[in-house]
């Protein structure tokens, strides 16, 4: 269970990152972990020339800030009125561009992606809490917490509903929609990048194999119905939690792999219990 | 917007058949003239076609997100070689055992896809995408673990009717995967055309708009998804046949992701862009290959083609297509159709219909409300067979809640309707508009992929044959049923609308505000027909109009409501007479 921690963490902040982008900008953003770890993975280039580490993950923030506006970019340039479908199509192209250009870059190797903290933080016998693991959940929790104050507290907060709920009412207003949506998307590529740069490298894996976070991030967000930061950060660590938890049964080892999925389609049919229609009238 | 896959009902037949019979002699030159490696490749342009047609269904035809149609092929190649190797099947039928196995594993591919549709599809897109690339995701890990049935025994999956795995085995092979192709793209096709493919363009277009038409929703999803799945599964099987070695390397899901940005980008949903896309899946990476240019640059390529086909919500093949389409009409001078209400015949004054005494709807104590907001409270009003009645009053007043909570939109309501006694508690929208309860929208809900024929049979699901839609369409003075909607004003949809609906033959029809984009003297016309409607086609009309005069002219019994409660219903004299009425109406000042 503890062991699942770690990874809950990870889909927390995830799934936090999907919440505030669904509620923002109306998008489902697929390309979310895919920005994170091409961040993560170019800033580690700079290694080898002698970058001490923060520099390395103040590099990673900056890259995933860059690219994760430019396609915010693209979306509110083009895309203002789409539907959240046609806006979410949009981050699968770029899914599949930042995924491509991590193997081109990267190769498909696994990468030395070095977490920025490691090793045990407390011991109860044969359960181990890591510094990782606390870590990445209190990531999750500030994001949210921060996220929260910046949204009820700050005029910027005000327009940033605004613009969430009616955008072309907004837009009508004076606000400068644009501006603030790819502000939404920078900070949301800046937090991916951080999470990665934390989480490092745990799963030895590539970028293809560091990419289908999405799914239980996704996973995290949807039980929290992607409007709620706090459930999401729960469904993301209990979702680490199970998993951890089944790795100690070698015999379902097949399952383990279909646990997101199970739960996110567990979670629709549960939320489906009412008709929902496209448009309100 | 699409002025492609006109339906039907005005083209030959035949001639989708002749397309397929030119492509079938143009596929056996080519097996036969092209050099052995180019043959191998066609192979696998053809078999990456029959993937995207799949695809197409659901992508381009009913507009929703599918990110694991390689996992559809990979499921049904498993299926199929555990089937040719492990079991008796794989020579029970002789030569064509491998048709039987290619269908069943297709088929299991299929069932994959209802699964996974089923929890899906009841809400919005988005939540498809989420599912099926978490399917995609996990189904690969799955299959990295358990592998391909060839690898447990090094026995390679037999190819269909002994054909050899040397170059003149891929050239029969070839031909046969042009054949399987050539019937997928006449099923495709001719699903496209029919009331499925219907209400797959309606629901992409409108949900609520295709559940009034008595289509649920979650069915047109679901078969459009199935479907897509089992042509995702057959092209698996031709696929595992061709290169007879498979391992999870060749479905990764990210290759789902391209196959997917590819079908956006080209419009797979046109059988012409399928194969189009298909020789752009293979030949990038081809001529990639030969100047030694890393491959992941063809999915680059594809990532930025797909942000351009989606930023500007268009396709290489309607691009092409509208250009063409423009052209053709320009030339002979077309432009946009509009509705055309001649006076009728006879000119003489119809009398309002005031029906056969019998109450075909009652409402008791209706009430909606919106959390604290009180929308509808205690109506009850009835309506006689074979009248038209009058639902007015000032805006807010719950006129459209009522359509809402009548038609099924608003299972909340508190009250009951009951239509000619049955009563409606408890049934979905579209159970209701199978049960002759049919309304129309306000706003546009005909969907410009179809053509006027094509709208009107898939709203009457089989009740009015070809002579009976030209019949009601020519009475109400629409296009003609070959027009497609997209080069038709909006006013004229909704007049369209309006006819269609008359065509289902509905027991009970709710107009809201039908008369909105008509001219003054289109109004009067408009109001002749309506004064019909109720004997010519059995038709009992509820109708919620602004416009007084058009009330007027075709109401035997009106009903106003204001602030939620019906204010006075009875005789359309005693109504529009009646000072609290004129008050509501008119305001203080107008009374003076």
């Amino acid at each position: 269970m503890a062991a699942g921690l770690g990874a809950g963490g990870l889909y927390a902040v995830i799934g936090v990152c999907l919440v505030l982008m669904a509620t923002l900008t109306r998008v489902v953003n697929f390309s979310q972990v895919a920005v994170g770890v091409y961040a993560a993975f170019l800033a580690i280039r700079f290694v080898p020339l002698g970058v001490p580490q923060w520099g390395i993950v103040i590099i990673a923030l900056i890259v995933g800030a860059t690219v994760s506006a430019l396609l915010g970019w693209i979306i509110a340039t083009w895309l203002p009125e789409a539907t959240a479908t046609a806006r979410s199509a949009l981050t699968v192209a770029g899914l599949l561009f930042f995924l491509s250009v991590s193997y081109l870059q990267f190769g498909t190797r696994p990468q030395p992606l070095i977490p920025l903290v490691s090793g045990p933080l407390v011991s109860f016998g044969v359960v181990t809490i890591t510094k990782l693991s606390v870590a990445l959940i209190v990531l999750a929790i500030v994001l949210a917490i921060a996220a929260k104050l910046v949204l009820t507290k700050t005029p910027i907060g005000v327009q940033l509903r605004a613009i969430s709920d009616r955008q072309t009412a907004a837009e009508l207003l004076g606000i400068n929609v644009k501006v603030l949506q790819v502000g939404a998307w920078g900070f949301t590529g800046a937090a991916m990048a951080l999470a990665i740069s934390f989480a490092g490298n745990s799963q030895a894996a590539n970028a293809g194999v560091m990419v289908n976070l999405i799914i239980p991030g996704a996973a995290a967000a949807l039980i929290g119905a992607f409007k709620r930061m706090d459930r999401a950060i729960v469904g993301g660590v209990a979702l680490g939690g199970i998993q951890g938890l089944l790795t100690a049964i070698p015999a379902i080892n097949l399952l383990r792999d279909w646990i997101p999925i199970l739960i996110i389609v567990i979670f629709l049919l549960w939320s489906q219990r009412k008709e929902v229609w496209d448009v309100a009238r | 917007m699409s002025l492609v896959n006109r339906s039907s009902r005005t083209r030959r037949v035949g001639l989708p058949f002749l397309i397929g019979l030119i492509a079938l002699v143009v596929a056996v030159g080519l097996g036969f003239g092209l050099p052995a490696y180019t043959v191998f490749i066609s192979t696998t342009v053809l078999v990456s076609m029959v993937a995207l047609l799949g695809l197409g269904v659901v992508t381009g035809t009913a507009g929703m997100i599918s990110l694991m149609q390689l996992t559809f092929a990979a499921v049904a190649a498993w299926v199929a070689e555990f089937l040719a190797i492990r079991t008796p099947l794989g020579t029970m039928f002789g030569s064509f055992s491998f048709i039987v196995i290619m269908l069943i594993s297709a088929l299991a591919a299929a069932v994959l896809g209802l699964l996974v549709g089923l929890p899906a599809l009841r809400l919005r897109g988005v939540n498809l995408a989420v599912v099926t690339l978490g399917v995609a995701a996990a189904a690969d890990a799955t299959f990295q673990k358990i592998s391909f049935p060839d690898s447990w025994t090094n026995v390679r999956m037999p190819r269909p009717f002994d054909f050899a795995t040397d170059p003149a085995g891929d050239r029969s092979f070839f031909i046969f995967t042009a054949v399987i192709t050539i019937l997928i793209c006449l099923g495709v096709y001719f699903l496209q055309n029919s009331r499925w493919g219907s209400s797959w363009k309606s629901v992409a277009f409108s949900e609520r708009g295709t559940a009034s038409a008595g289509t649920s929703v979650r069915w047109a999803k679901l078969t459009a998804f199935s479907v897509s799945a089992f042509i995702g599964g057959i092209s698996g099987v031709l696929l595992v046949a061709q290169i007879s070695k498979v391992n999870y390397i060749t479905f990764l899901p990210i290759s789902s992701l391209a196959l997917y940005v590819l079908s956006i980008v080209a419009g797979a949903h046109l059988i012409d862009m399928a194969l189009f896309g298909g020789i752009l899946f293979v030949l990038v990476p081809e001529i990639l290959k030969q100047f030694k240019v890393p491959l992941e640059w063809g999915n680059i390529v594809f990532a930025i083609l797909g942000v351009q086909a989606l930023t500007t919500n268009t396709n290489l093949g309607e691009i092409a297509r509208t250009a063409l389409f423009r052209r053709r009409r320009k030339r002979l001078g077309l432009g946009i159709v509009e509705k055309n209400l001649r006076p009728l015949g006879s000119g003489e004054l119809i009398p309002i219909p005031v029906g056969t005494g019998r109450t075909l709807l009652a409402v008791t104590d209706l009430g909606v409300s919106f959390g604290a907001i009180t929308a509808l409270q205690g109506v009850s009003l009835e309506v006689t067979e074979g009248s038209i009645l009058g639902l007015i009053g000032p805006n807010g007043a719950g006129k459209s809640t009522f359509v809402d909570a009548l038609t099924g939109f608003l299972p909340q309501h508190t009250g009951a309707f009951v239509l000619d006694g049955t009563p409606l508690q408890g049934m979905l929208v579209h159970e209701r508009a199978q049960l002759g309860l049919r309304r129309t929208y306000q706003q546009d809900r005909v969907p410009p992929t179809l053509t006027v024929g094509a709208f009107v049979d898939f709203v009457t699901v089989g009740k009015a044959d070809s002579a009976g839609i030209d019949e009601v369409l020519e009475f109400f003075g629409c296009p003609t049923a070959s027009t497609p909607i997209s080069v038709v004003d909006v006013g004229t949809r909704r007049l369209i609308e309006v006819a269609a609906n008359v065509a289902a033959r509905p027991r009970l029809l709710v107009l809201d505000e039908p008369a909105a984009g008509l001219s003054h003297e289109e109004h009067i016309e408009f109001g002749q027909r309506l004064r019909l409607v109720p004997d010519k086609y059995g038709v009992t009309i509820i109708i919620i109009e602004h416009d007084l005069d058009l009330v007027r002219s075709v109401c035997s019994t009106i009903t106003v409501l204001n602030f939620g409660e019906v204010l006075a219903s009875g005789q359309q004299d005693d109504v529009l007479s009646n000072p609290r009425v004129l008050k509501a109406y008119m305001g203080e000042t107008e009374m003076l």
